[in-house]
């Protein structure tokens, strides 16, 4: 048999996904709701940041556009796992009901199947608007526009999805454990919440906590101090993508091992 | 030739945790954990060749889907030895998958937003079967069911009977060797039923797939089996083609008769009169289950006629269904 590389595997996703689209617009009123509640999420979540910025010009040293800056990237980070791992919200309800067996038999990786069966196309007006605040806030800093900053960027982009990509495997992954997973995806969604805040503005204790056991500092924080504060970039930042690829590894690993070992109900 | 399922004594063990009642014995069990092996498949070996159709039977919890999810690569055997067609299935899962369909009567393995033919599809790139040979698939479908109502047609929308026909094509799609069909018919009405029965021998014969069928409908075991493999808490009861099995209860007759007056209480004195053999009653007939080792139905029809005026009668060979429920009660004595 031929080896299966990344190539089958981008053309199989490149399939599913464009299919999923096409049968998604053709439900176009809830399309449309989706996308207007959407548009609404995210720009109430914007005002009310923007409500608190007003009221204090800078927090611990960052400006006003600095935290903007920050919230956009956040945004963006936080689009692949909105977009291409929503299906691990209903891995619990999949694994209970025993309908997971389904995906155990196909010829193809077990995860990357699961997981490219849905895509979530609300994702996209998250990534717009937070494209859109980065922008904004990126002109208004003065950041310039070098090849070397844009490389930068998407580094570093790519590495705080993987982070939060990771903490939801990690999260969603508990199900083949417990019986009731939910709170701990819950939990990891809202502690999301805290990675569009610098991480000095919290006590050393959430610091430790957000840098080392709920890595949500490697969100936003980290990676944008690299473009942000490009003279005093912290070791951790530099080291971040590293750390971004091994956390994704070992969630994907913590994953598929739960995924292995289930063996459905009966029938 | 050499067979494409070897199964050499396979057993299955749970380990599963022994609950004590109440909430008392609840509290109980989160300090003290009380585990118990329970044997799930027992000791199982058989031979399967290309191109047979086995009935895997037994009662509801007998180890049937346990013994499925072995040969599909999704369980691993406590011990003894499973090759499916030269693989062992857990540790080449992918491989092994490549080589079989799986069919769950109830849960749908196709893209539930996708139209059936965008479902094959992605079925085609990710099996990677050759365009020549989807076509010629595809081809086949057409001439032994009306798909072209259901190529265009969302998953999601489809009846349970048309869902369930699509499953079964896209799971023999990329001419696997072997098929898991796993209560296909179940739900389903007659005539849908008859449908699938001819699509699966059909496909059967043409592509010499291997067919494994579990299921609790006597009438796919008829329509389809060749052979039947039944097990009950775990262990096997019989192994052998369907003929045979008919054989070990084949002295047994049912001599149905329909007698003037009250059909009940002449139920309950003919039972009196022939103690050895089973009577029972419904509106139309009076049963007796004849063991014609014992006596001859001529003989027994005619001690009756002495005593009864009988209107009408019939003879009949007992069936699949019954037989299967004697072995499930009594095993194969």
């Amino acid at each position: 048999m031929k080896r299966k590389g990344l190539g089958f595997y981008l053309r199989i996703y490149g399939k599913i996904l464009a299919q999923d689209i096409k049968s998604k617009m053709s439900y176009r009123a809830d399309f449309i709701i989706s996308t207007i509640g959407m548009i609404f999420t995210n720009i109430s979540g914007f005002i009310s940041f923007w409500i608190l910025f007003r009221s204090f010009p800078g927090i611990n040293g960052w400006g006003y556009y600095e935290m903007l800056f920050l919230y956009g990237f956040s945004l963006v980070a936080l689009t692949p796992v909105q977009c291409l791992f929503d299906n691990n919200w209903s891995l619990r309800m999949n694994v209970y009901s025993g309908d997971f067996i389904k995906y155990c038999f196909r010829p193809i990786n077990l995860f990357f199947y699961y997981q490219s069966e849905v895509f979530d196309i609300k994702g996209l007006g998250q990534l717009a608007f937070g494209l859109g605040t980065l922008i904004y806030s990126w002109t208004k800093i003065g950041l310039g526009f070098t090849p070397l900053i844009l490389l930068k960027m998407i580094v570093f982009l790519i590495t705080a999805s993987l982070v939060m990509v990771a903490m939801q495997n990690a999260a969603a992954a508990t199900c083949f454990w417990i019986q009731n997973s939910f709170y701990i995806l819950d939990l990891v969604t809202r502690f999301k919440d805290y990675a569009k805040y610098p991480i000095t503005i919290f006590s050393p204790v959430f610091r430790f906590i957000f840098t080392f056991l709920m890595p949500i500092a490697f969100i936003a924080y980290y990676p944008s101090l690299v473009v942000l504060r490009p003279d005093s970039v912290p070791l951790l930042s530099w080291l971040s993508p590293l750390i971004a690829v091994g956390f994704f590894w070992l969630s994907y690993k913590f994953w598929m091992h739960g995924a292995m070992k289930y063996n459905g109900t009966g029938s | 030739m050499s067979a494409i399922i070897e199964i050499r004594n396979v057993t299955k063990e749970f380990r599963v945790l022994n609950r004590r009642e109440g909430l008392r014995g609840s509290i109980k069990d989160l300090f003290s954990r009380d585990y118990k092996t329970v044997r799930a498949v027992d000791n199982i070996s058989m031979s399967i060749q290309q191109g047979e159709i086995v009935g895997y039977l037994g009662p509801n919890g007998a180890g049937k889907s346990t013994t499925i999810k072995m040969m599909t690569g999704v369980l691993e055997p406590t011990s003894g030895e499973i090759l499916i067609g030269g693989n062992v299935p857990y540790t080449n899962r992918t491989r092994n998958a490549q080589e079989i369909g799986v069919v769950f009567g109830q849960r749908s393995q196709l893209w539930w937003a996708l139209p059936l033919i965008e479902s094959f599809r992605l079925l085609k790139d990710i099996y990677m079967i050759g365009d020549k040979q989807y076509d010629s698939m595809l081809e086949l479908y057409r001439s032994l069911v009306d798909i072209e109502p259901l190529l265009h047609k969302p998953v999601r929308q489809m009846s349970l009977g048309q869902r369930t026909l699509s499953d079964i094509l896209a799971a023999f799609l990329h001419d696997p060797k072997i098929v898991f069909l796993d209560e296909p018919t179940i739900g389903l009405d007659v005539s849908m039923k008859a449908k699938i029965r001819t699509l699966i021998s059909a496909l059967n014969k043409e592509k010499n797939t291997t067919v494994i069928l579990t299921t609790h409908d006597m009438g796919d075991v008829d329509a389809l089996c060749q052979r039947i493999v039944i097990i009950d808490k775990g262990k096997m009861l019989y192994d052998n083609d369907i003929e045979h099995l008919k054989g070990f209860f084949g002295s047994y007759r049912t001599l149905k008769l329909r007698i003037d007056g009250d059909m009940k209480a002449s139920a309950e004195s003919i039972q009196k009169e022939l103690p050895e053999f089973s009577v029972s009653a419904d509106d139309e007939w009076i049963s007796v289950l004849v063991d014609e080792e014992k006596a001859k139905v001529i003989d027994v029809l005619g001690k009756l006629q002495s005593s009864y005026r009988i209107k009408d009668m019939q003879l009949e060979e007992i069936s699949t269904e019954e037989v299967i429920k004697k072995i499930y009660e009594e095993g194969v004595a």
